[in-house]
């Protein structure tokens, strides 16, 4: 399982997404591959200001107002504003946070705020991540690097206590699900679901196992949007 | 229901925000301890199979049917189901809350709950150490104290990694303030507060709450004790899959 069918089965976890992707002709559009290949770079590029914005909105202000806000360029995230709090908010692109059909959709904007763990740990990759891709690798050999980065302890092992905020109202989660319900994401160095009872009859927590980069990740929905307004 | 219902509701369930308690408005409810000492123990007391079935209906069945269930007796708690999934559901007591919680001696707080492998494990001994000192007679003074060389001597368990709490029963009392009750996830850590998680702020899912006290004041050992605090998350279904009110 790559890396992002594993984004995709803990999003589909979700009532609200399943429902969204039940709903969509994705096989023919699988089909016709939409996004083979890598757009231009400036595709994938926002306007500085309203990059910063669009981060911040993934967490309530009362976080992100004091966050570290990194932003795309042309060979890789860079700090647009330094923060106070630890936290980091970063608008993720389709190689880190999308389904495989939506891999290269120049579209996708995931806003997240990573906690100071989450940011040391999950974020570097990411980050790695994005630098290879901007760097012209393929995505099979983005993903043999970061392995072998985990493997090598290059990137550092999962912190605990890692977490993020994905309670933005807007951004573009792909064409596959298009926008993600509000919700919180925990990571542990890799752990067996089951012991949170994940993934059960009516647990509210979706959780999977990446035995790959040794990272579980859990997801529960939350209630509100990161403005306060109601998520249901 | 208003947030602040819910944060009173979430402290009640054994942690509580200092600050909200500070700036509650309790003076009306209760001008100075609505229950400054224990009640008859009869009136914590539960029909063995009635609480059973509360203690599972904290989590929904798929979790809570393979689960140990204990069962609080005159001298403390006693397994009443023996469960397979290392599991274990529980009610609890107005005690469980933190040693300077308004509504520790709240004989109507029924706090059902199932706590997974690692809470099991290394949270649960607490409640239980807890519960057996309290039901003998001691003071909170000395029942504090007799953690502390617990946990001193090793005798009680240092936290683990990963634990969770399902608190979604539609059957619980956490509290007497606003609707009584709330779905929500715990998860206890060894950090001092919920800054790590962005807890207690604005808008913000999570809440956070000493495992221990609200002030210390009362009781400034607490402040000896290991950094153990409670996080919480709202959910929006009861363990039966229905929905709950919005938070």
């Amino acid at each position: 399982m790559t890396r992002n069918q594993i984004r995709i089965t803990l999003l589909s976890g979700f009532a609200l997404v399943a429902a969204l992707i039940a709903s969509r002709p994705v096989a023919a559009q699988d089909a016709k591959q939409p996004y083979p290949n890598m757009a231009p770079i400036e595709k994938y590029l926002m306007d500085r200001d309203a990059e910063i914005a669009l981060a911040r909105s993934a967490s309530p202000g009362s976080i992100s107002r004091d966050a570290e806000v990194l932003v795309l360029g042309r060979h890789g995230f860079e700090t647009a504003v330094k923060g106070k709090n630890g936290f980091v908010c970063i608008v993720e692109r389709s190689w880190t946070s999308a389904p495989d059909p939506d891999f290269w959709n120049p579209k996708v904007r995931t806003p997240i705020c990573y906690n100071a763990p989450g940011a040391h740990s999950v974020l570097l990759r990411n980050i790695k991540r994005t630098d290879l891709i901007l760097a012209g690798r393929t995505k099979d050999q983005v993903d043999e690097a970061i392995f072998a980065a985990v493997d090598k302890k290059e990137l550092p092992a999962i912190e605990l206590g890692a977490m993020c905020y994905m309670m933005s109202k807007q951004g573009y989660g792909g064409d596959t699900v298009d926008h993600w319900p509000s919700h919180l994401m925990f990571y542990f160095s890799q752990t067996d679901p089951a012991i949170w009872g994940a993934n059960l009859p009516g647990s509210p927590i979706i959780a999977i196992s990446d035995a790959r980069e040794h990272v579980t990740t859990s997801v529960i929905a939350v209630q509100r949007w990161s403005d306060g307004t109601e998520a249901r | 229901m208003t947030r602040n219902q819910i944060h009173s509701i979430f402290l009640s369930a054994f942690a509580l925000v200092a600050a909200l308690i500070a700036t509650r408005p309790a003076a009306a409810q209760d001008p100075q301890q609505p229950y400054p000492t224990m009640a008859p123990i009869e009136q914590y007391l539960m029909d063995r199979d009635a609480e059973i079935a509360l203690a599972r209906s904290a989590a929904p069945d798929a979790i809570s049917h393979d689960a140990s269930v204990v069962v609080l007796t005159r001298h403390g708690y006693e397994t009443a189901v023996q469960g397979k999934n290392g599991w274990v559901c529980w009610v609890g007591r107005g005690w469980g809350a933190m040693f300077d919680h308004p509504e520790f001696w709240n004989p109507k707080v029924r706090a059902a709950e199932c706590i997974n492998p690692p809470a099991a494990r290394s949270v649960l001994p607490y409640a239980y150490k807890r519960t057996e000192l309290l039901l003998a007679g001691h003071s909170k003074q000395e029942v504090i104290a007799a953690i502390k060389a617990a946990i001193d001597k090793k005798e009680l368990p240092a936290l683990e990694p990963g634990t969770v709490s399902y608190m979604m029963s539609k059957d619980s009392y956490l509290t007497d303030y606003g609707g009584h009750n709330g779905p929500h996830m715990m998860f206890f850590e060894t950090a001092k507060d919920g800054a790590a998680w962005g807890a207690n702020l604005t808008n913000s899912p999570v809440l956070a709450v000493n495992y221990w006290y609200i002030s210390a004041e009362a009781y400034p050992q607490l402040k000896s004790f290991p950094p153990l605090s409670v996080f919480l998350v709202g959910v929006a279904k009861w363990s039966d899959g229905t929905p709950a009110p919005s938070m």
